[in-house]
């Protein structure tokens, strides 16, 4: 009996190729896709799952009430961890945790490392297993360093690290640390990366804030005892916070702050380590959300659904072409179950070949998708057993809905019915039609969200930033020379060539530079009773003009004052924060003898990123800082030459250094390096989604016209024009479409609306966005409708009618 | 006794009117007879075919079948009766395309469940019978409409049943195989003593029978 099944469920098969084929097509593209979306959600969801601690494993973070509303944060000060640890209890280990760049120097081997400063308990709490050296506690010592595998390949080759010396350059001095052991590359999934593990201790910031509590560089991350809870901890921790930031409190009380619902100013809160990849504190209060990875979980799902309503609609309508085949061997004794089993199983042969198919196709096409989607994602997550036995499952069940509803349909009709071989139909399909509803509606809001992504992308791109963005090019200062000499050097450098137009250099780089680094700094102190925040930015000189910033108010930093080295110019939301009439000559409070005083104001300019409103701003000349970045602007002709130019200056300055420079509208577009994935994403998901669609639709004209052949030849032969006949074959499926529009359209409206809450600079959502993507979606249905509809219009009605 | 109708009513409401397919038939049938059904289109003489072979249910009445009361039977016991006992053959002789002749003559026996074994000594029996052994690879599309019937009858017959059913057999047939058909019919009932109901329009078809039943509107007149 199986052979049989078999035989002539391949004969069908091969009898309808052409269905057959679309079917096969459609599931293995949905199959490919959903398994590389799946893949790399569910890489996105194992982050930091493989620490064997995980569970007791938090993140502190803190929050206040500003007379603004909530702010949290998690930067900590340098004697947080360690009082904390003491005044509260059911902490079992805690560590700081501040990653810097640290310029690493083995013989003649000068390499630029990510380093992590964390206490010793690092290596007991997180799982990086040493894998040669000491495995107790391979930071005990203030000295000791541990490297990870590529590190020890890097700097040392085949030599033996263990025990060696190296040298890094910390605060502009070169320090001895001796490798006491190897660990291992920490995971694609882990949040906390690093290169190289130092004592804390030998922080850049360590000595100068080791008794204060205002300054706050650092994360903190802690174990708690088995037996304590988050929610405990929290409570237990709030004389804590209380006693050792009492003054911030009153300073926030003085301001207006409002309590929150328990009667304090601030709080200390745990975010579970599983968590903090998808943690954010932007507005004000930790939130975590993985909405991201189960969009693109629902992703994979609607692009299946789609293939599966297509592969439903494709069986219900062939079989109705196979009735006298299905009476015939109901007349021979075929039982309900035995037709069930015969059509199921030909649905499972498709199902089956389209898995395989799309197994192939998402290890084809899985570099691809690293690299267009930025994931490090791999198929190889897929192999667990519990993911396996989901697939399998989910297989199982697709297979008995979508191959088992048209057997069902077909299995209970009745014999005389089938073999008269017409269905007694009552004109419409409802399931049929609402199913094509749903697939048209679910790529209109994907095409939709494509338009708005893009649609702020090019806003968020186009957009006057404030500043010169096409001519000025940042790179960062990373030797070993002290960066004011290195920009002093660069200036001589660089002097006497006409294209180059100015230089200056800052703590801080515009947009994202190839480095992948931005930092924030934020300076707190009472001005005129009253609490105020401000960015600050320490500048070298011509920063003002090197960037084309518009000047509003007063003058810029001047080199030939001395006393400008103790003056601030300043944003206009700051201006507006100090609330005087006369913004030039405000002294802004330092400390107890040091203010600094404002000599200019410049117009706002988004220094931070676009999606964020403009802030307070304070620019200084700050010599005790560091210059982290130097920029250039050059002439707008001979552009490349320039950048050579500038590359083969610094590299005779810092020989050893990488140069990283790249122009200021490449970095602003790295910012939004997320946004453009997603549309990445988007887009190829609603492409394919349509594509799907339109599959559907073009097996569904085919088999739909067969069954009106009859129809339709009565209709010519009544005096039916070809232009009416196709009207009247396209009009149904157009109808559909239309409907979909009017469902998708407030849906992808929703969706566009509240996503675009994120950015303080959003582009309009206008009715346009809906209007192309409904327009697309019909005009894209009309041709694949239409080459049928007009075939079968064209043929001569005594072909059509003689069928019968 | 084969098989016996008594009080059989079939009806369809349509338009709020009930419209009677099949009014008060009573009929009995002895094993070895072969009938014809006659009576213009539209005069019930295929419904009362299909319910003969129960392929169509009725609405009132009873229908005894061997010994078995069909109308109290359920539908599954009632397709293992027909399964059994009665062969169907169709005017448009409804082959599977998608099987060539050894196939279709082996179908039934794979819906009885009969041995691997056992299922070719049978098909091969029937096709050496029928002639047709050369025929056997080939599929419904490659024969004449003789041909294709011939298969059909084969096919209703390999099962060893008691009853054919015959819907106008040579209904899509020139007149030389139809009497070729006819007289397998014939053959059929005085040497094999198979019964036969045949559905027929031509005097000529009919008149191989024994006994003539004729219809009109849903009775016998």
């Amino acid at each position: 009996m199986f052979k049989s099944y078999l035989k002539i469920a391949l004969r069908t098969l091969w009898k309808n190729r052409l269905f057959t084929i679309l079917g096969i097509v459609g599931l293995s593209v949905a199959f490919g896709i959903a398994i590389l979306l799946t893949m790399d959600s569910l890489h996105e969801l194992s982050f930091d799952k493989f620490h064997t601690n995980r569970d007791n494993i938090y993140q502190v973070y803190i929050k206040w009430q500003t007379p603004n509303g909530m702010e949290a944060g998690i930067s900590q000060p340098t004697p947080f961890a360690e009082t904390l640890q003491s005044e509260v209890s059911g902490v079992a280990k805690i560590t700081r945790h501040v990653e810097e760049e640290a310029l690493t120097f083995y013989k003649e081997k000068e390499i630029n490392l990510d380093a992590l400063y964390v206490d010793d308990a690092f290596f007991s709490m997180f799982s990086f297993p040493v894998v040669q050296g000491s495995k107790r506690n391979p930071l005990d010592d203030l000295s000791s360093a541990v490297i990870t595998e590529t590190t020890a390949q890097k700097l040392f080759g085949e030599e033996n690290p263990i025990g060696k010396t190296i040298n890094i350059q910390i605060n502009g001095k070169k320090e001895p640390f001796m490798v006491g052991a190897i660990s291992i590359d920490p995971p694609q999934e882990s949040s906390i990366e690093y290169e190289i593990a130092l004592r804390f201790e030998k922080n850049p910031e360590y000595a100068e804030t080791k008794e204060r509590w205002n300054a706050q560089y650092h994360e903190v991350f802690l174990q708690l005892e088995k037996e304590v809870s988050a929610e405990v901890f929290e409570k237990k921790s709030q004389a804590f916070t209380n006693l050792h930031y009492e003054g911030s409190i009153q300073n926030l009380k003085r301001d207006g702050a409002l309590p929150n619902k328990d009667g304090n100013y601030l709080q200390l809160g745990l975010v579970p380590l599983s968590d903090i990849n998808f943690t954010s504190y932007a507005k004000g209060f930790a939130e975590t959300s993985r909405s991201s990875v189960y969009l693109v979980l629902g992703l994979a799902f609607l692009i299946l659904f789609i293939a599966c309503v297509n592969f439903i609609n494709m069986s219900v309508a062939k079989s109705s072409q196979r009735l006298r085949e299905i009476g015939m061997r109901k007349t021979l004794g075929a039982e309900k179950r035995q037709l069930f089993i015969q059509f199921w199983g030909e649905s499972l042969i498709i199902f089956l070949v389209s898995i395989g198919i799309g197994i192939l196709l998402s290890l084809l096409l899985q570099e691809s998708f690293q690299t267009l989607f930025r994931s490090s994602a791999s198929v190889t997550i897929l192999l667990s057993s519990e993911v396996l036995l989901a697939a399998v499952l989910l297989v199982v069940v697709i297979t008995l809905l979508v191959g088992g509803y048209p057997a069902l349909q077909i299995s209970r009709l009745t014999t005389v019915q089938s073999l008269k071989g017409k269905l007694e139909s009552n004109g419409k399909n409802r399931l049929r039609d609402g199913l094509i509803v749903v697939q048209f509606a679910i790529a209109i809001v994907l095409i939709s969200g494509t338009f708005i992504l893009k649609g702020q992308i090019d806003y968020m791109r186009n957009k006057d930033l404030g500043y010169n963005k096409e001519q000025v090019l940042s790179f960062p200062l990373t030797g070993k020379r002290d960066s004011y000499s290195a920009v002093k050097l660069l200036r001589n450098e660089l002097a006497g060539k006409p294209d180059i137009l100015d230089i200056t250099a800052s703590s801080n780089n515009l947009g994202r530079g190839k480095d992948g680094s931005q930092y924030s700094s934020v300076w707190g102190f009472d001005y005129k009773e009253q609490g105020v925040r401000t960015n600050t930015l320490t500048v070298d000189y011509d920063y003002i003009k090197t960037l084309g910033l518009e000047l509003l108010q007063g003058r810029s930093f001047d080199s030939s004052r001395k006393s400008d080295e103790l003056s601030a110019i300043i944003n206009e939301s700051m201006a507006r924060q100090l609330r005087e009439d006369n913004v030039l000559g405000a002294q802004l409070p330092a400390s107890d003898s040091l203010n600094y005083t404002v000599i200019g104001v410049v117009k706002d300019y988004n220094f931070q990123d676009i999606s964020k409103a403009i802030e307070p701003l304070t620019l200084l000349l700050n010599r005790e800082e560091g210059l982290l970045y130097a920029y250039v602007k050059v002439a707008s002709s001979n552009m490349a030459n320039s950048v050579n130019a500038i590359e083969a200056a610094y590299k005779k300055i810092e020989p050893n250094a990488e140069f990283l420079g790249s122009f200021l509208d490449e970095n602003v577009d790295r910012t939004f390096r997320r946004e453009k994935t997603l549309a990445a994403l988007i887009t190829s998901g609603s492409v394919i989604a349509i594509l799907l669609s339109c599959i559907g639709l073009f097996a569904m004209s085919m088999l739909i016209t067969a069954q009106r052949t009859k129809e339709i030849g009565i209709r010519k032969v009544i005096g039916a024009s070809v232009a009416s006949v196709t009207y009247l074959l396209t009009k149904d499926f157009l109808k559909l479409v239309l409907i979909a529009f009017v469902i998708a359209a407030p849906i992808a409206w929703w969706f566009g609306h509240n996503w675009l809450q994120n950015y303080a600079n959003r582009v309009e959502l206008n009715w346009y966005f809906f209007a192309f993507s409904g327009v697309l979606a019909l005009v894209i249905a009309v041709l694949t409708i239409g080459l049928r509809t007009i075939k079968s219009a064209l043929a001569n009605p005594v072909e059509s009618l003689r069928t019968e | 006794m084969l098989l016996e109708l008594k009080n059989i009513f079939k009806w369809v409401n349509s338009g709020g009117q009930r419209i009677f397919l099949l009014k008060d038939i009573n009929l009995s049938i002895e094993e070895g007879e072969f009938i014809s059904v006659m009576g213009p289109s539209g005069s019930g003489k295929s419904t009362l075919l299909n319910v003969i072979g129960m392929l169509d249910t009725f609405d009132e009445g009873e229908y005894h079948f061997l010994d078995e009361s069909v109308h109290t039977l359920k539908e599954k016991y009632r397709s293992n009766l027909y399964k059994e006992y009665i062969g169907f053959v169709f005017q448009s002789y409804h082959l599977l395309d998608d099987l060539t002749v050894y196939e279709n003559l082996e179908m039934p026996l794979l819906y009885k469940k009969y041995k691997g074994a056992e299922r070719k000594a049978m098909v091969a029996d029937m096709l050496d019978r029928f002639n047709i052994v050369g025929k056997k690879d080939l599929f419904p599309a490659q024969l004449s409409g003789g041909q294709q019937q011939l298969v059909g009858v084969a096919r209703a017959l390999i099962g060893k049943p008691k009853l054919i059913l015959a819907d106008e057999p040579t209904g899509n047939l020139n007149s030389q195989q139809s009497e070729e058909i006819m007289g397998l019919f014939k053959k059929l009932n005085e040497e094999d003593k198979v019964t036969i109901i045949q559905v027929t329009h031509s005097e000529k078809n009919a008149a191989y029978g024994s006994r003539i039943i004729n219809l009109l509107d849903g009775r016998r007149i």
